[in-house]
């Protein structure tokens, strides 16, 4: 740039500058209240955070194609499984089934499982497609759908891409006890989820 | 580490721009209509007589269903408040906020003595009245929590500003270089912030919100030719256009402020503790997308290299229909 034209753009800006008027700007008035609602669900319980982070490890502990597949297709199955409680609300899906997937999904990793490829990505996006059902449920009318939905999905990709990551590197550090005490946390998942089994057959029995 | 961010970046937080953009679309076309709403409601309370105030909307809330929980002591028949002999003391809070307003202010005008203000947002959901915040350590732990709260809150709803940050990490190589250009971008925003928030300085809001538009315009032009193996003003000098910019972004920061009509006797505090939000909020961002970046190096999934101009297209065409909207 040219020194006169850069004095002379400054000498614009400052006039624009220096005369006060409101500065008013930014999107403050916007509702992300609501992806940040989207954000905090699947984290204000056990329900979803458990097998989420049962799927991580077991994601370092396949190849590293597996947990490739997982951190691209985990949010976009989580996404369909939100939109599917909008356009399908009424479904009746058994709460047994989250809870058995956290029962396998625990003993997997406990077993240090080395799964086929379309078994393991099956595996996470059934456990997104659940969870993002689960999830979407808990919009109300008054909900911005898209914000919610865009909430959930951005939680479920920051978590599983770190917490693979964390146990990737954990397990980088070559020590037999360190898979051990991975497989441990999977055998504690898996125990997570018979638990809660026995809990929900005792209410449904009460 | 660092060092790589720009090839890493490249396979990196995809999804995030990817969000952020399409988020920041859905923002503009849902919030163009409601830009000048305020970003709070507020309440003036206005002594009638001792313990008994006039009250008032003197902007209104988004939702009918918002009032005020008065202290158990006070009897609200509106526009009537009947806090006794005992005054306006006590615990405050809000029903209803954080589903389109996230905070609401309640002003106490008395007959004597300053006007007081008191913050109730979301992630402060209660305050307590104190006659003289000035010297009581309550009220100011209370002003302390609530601007920093509305800092943190204001910045993580920027998704603007959100996606300027996210270029700047993206543009900058070596760690050092990212310390200093997001310092730099700190430094200019709360230079402007407080100079606009004073009155100092003010720009129109069109222009502004186009020209915030443009920077980020800006930076996405400045990815492309980086990925073409150009270095541009910005990958050469980051922290001179963070600085640059960062004024502007600051005038746009001081909407939060302006718009809720602090009292002038505790606008300095308010103004300090709503920076050090901005700046904490910031900070995770940032401290979040390297972790995004070091957790994708780790499992080594990257975006093909057919696909790696794409986030930068993303940024630059949203932050374009940001722009023409704007002008």
């Amino acid at each position: 740039m040219k020194k006169g034209t850069l004095i002379r753009a400054i000498a614009a800006a400052l006039a624009l500058v220096a005369a006060p008027a409101s500065a008013d700007a930014h999107l403050i008035n916007t509702t992300l209240g609501d992806f940040y609602g989207g954000v905090l669900h699947p984290l204000s319980g056990p329900e979803d955070v458990v097998p989420w982070f049962a799927l991580a490890v077991l994601a370092s502990i396949q190849d590293s194609r597996n947990a490739r597949w997982l951190l691209f297709v985990f949010p976009i199955s989580l996404v369909g499984g939100a939109l599917l409680s909008v356009v399908a609300p009424a479904l009746s899906i058994s709460p047994a089934w989250n809870l058995a997937v956290i029962v396998v999904t625990g003993l997997a990793v406990a077993a240090a499982a080395k799964l086929p490829f379309p078994v393991f990505v099956g595996l996470g996006t059934l456990i997104a497609l659940l969870h993002g059902y689960h999830n979407g449920q808990a919009m109300t009318q008054d909900t911005d759908r898209l914000l919610f939905i865009c909430g959930v999905a951005a939680v479920g990709y920051v978590f599983v891409t770190l917490i693979t990551a964390l146990a990737i590197s954990f397990l980088q550090g070559g020590m037999e006890w360190r898979l051990i005490a991975l497989r441990a946390s999977g055998s504690w998942v898996a125990a997570v989820g018979v638990i809660m089994i026995g809990l929900q057959l005792r209410t449904s029995a009460m | 580490m660092i060092g790589a961010a720009r090839n890493v970046f490249a396979g990196v937080p995809a999804l995030l721009l990817t969000l952020l953009a399409f988020l920041g679309s859905h923002f503009n076309s849902a919030g163009t209509a409601s830009a000048h709403e305020a970003s709070m409601a507020v309440m003036t309370l206005r002594e009638m007589a001792p313990g008994r105030y006039f009250t008032q909307w003197t902007m209104p809330p988004t939702e009918q269903s918002y009032h005020p929980i008065f202290p158990e002591h006070c009897v609200w028949n509106a526009p009537d408040l009947n806090c006794g002999e005992k005054g306006l003391v006590g615990q405050l809070s809000f029903t209803g906020l954080g589903s389109k307003q996230s905070a609401a202010m309640i002003r106490v005008i008395a007959k004597e003595g300053p006007v007081h203000a008191y913050t109730v947002s979301a992630a402060n959901p209660v305050v307590t009245l104190a006659r003289d915040p000035g010297h009581d350590l309550n009220a100011w732990l209370d002003l302390a929590s609530t601007y920093i709260n509305l800092g943190i809150d204001h910045i993580l709803r920027g998704i603007d500003h959100l996606l300027f940050v996210l270029g700047l990490i993206w543009l900058v190589r070596g760690p050092w270089m990212l310390v200093r250009t997001i310092t730099a971008f700190t430094i200019a925003h709360s230079l402007s912030l407080a100079a606009a928030t004073f009155g100092w300085v003010g720009v129109p809001e069109q222009p502004l919100n186009a020209a915030i538009a443009l920077s980020i315009v800006f930076l996405g032009v400045e990815i492309v030719k980086l990925q073409r193996g150009q270095i541009g003003l910005t990958a050469r000098y980051p922290w001179f256009v963070a600085f640059m910019f960062g004024l502007l972004h600051g005038l746009g920061f001081a909407t939060a402020l302006t718009t809720i009509g602090i009292p002038s006797a505790v606008l300095p505090m308010a103004l300090l503790f709503f920076n050090v939000g901005v700046e904490i909020g910031q900070l995770l961002f940032v401290l979040l997308v390297l972790a995004l970046m070091w957790a994708h190096r780790t499992t080594q999934s990257m975006l093909p290299q057919w696909a790696a101009a794409l986030p930068a297209y993303a940024i630059g065409s949203v932050a374009s229909f940001w722009f023409l909207s704007r002008i």
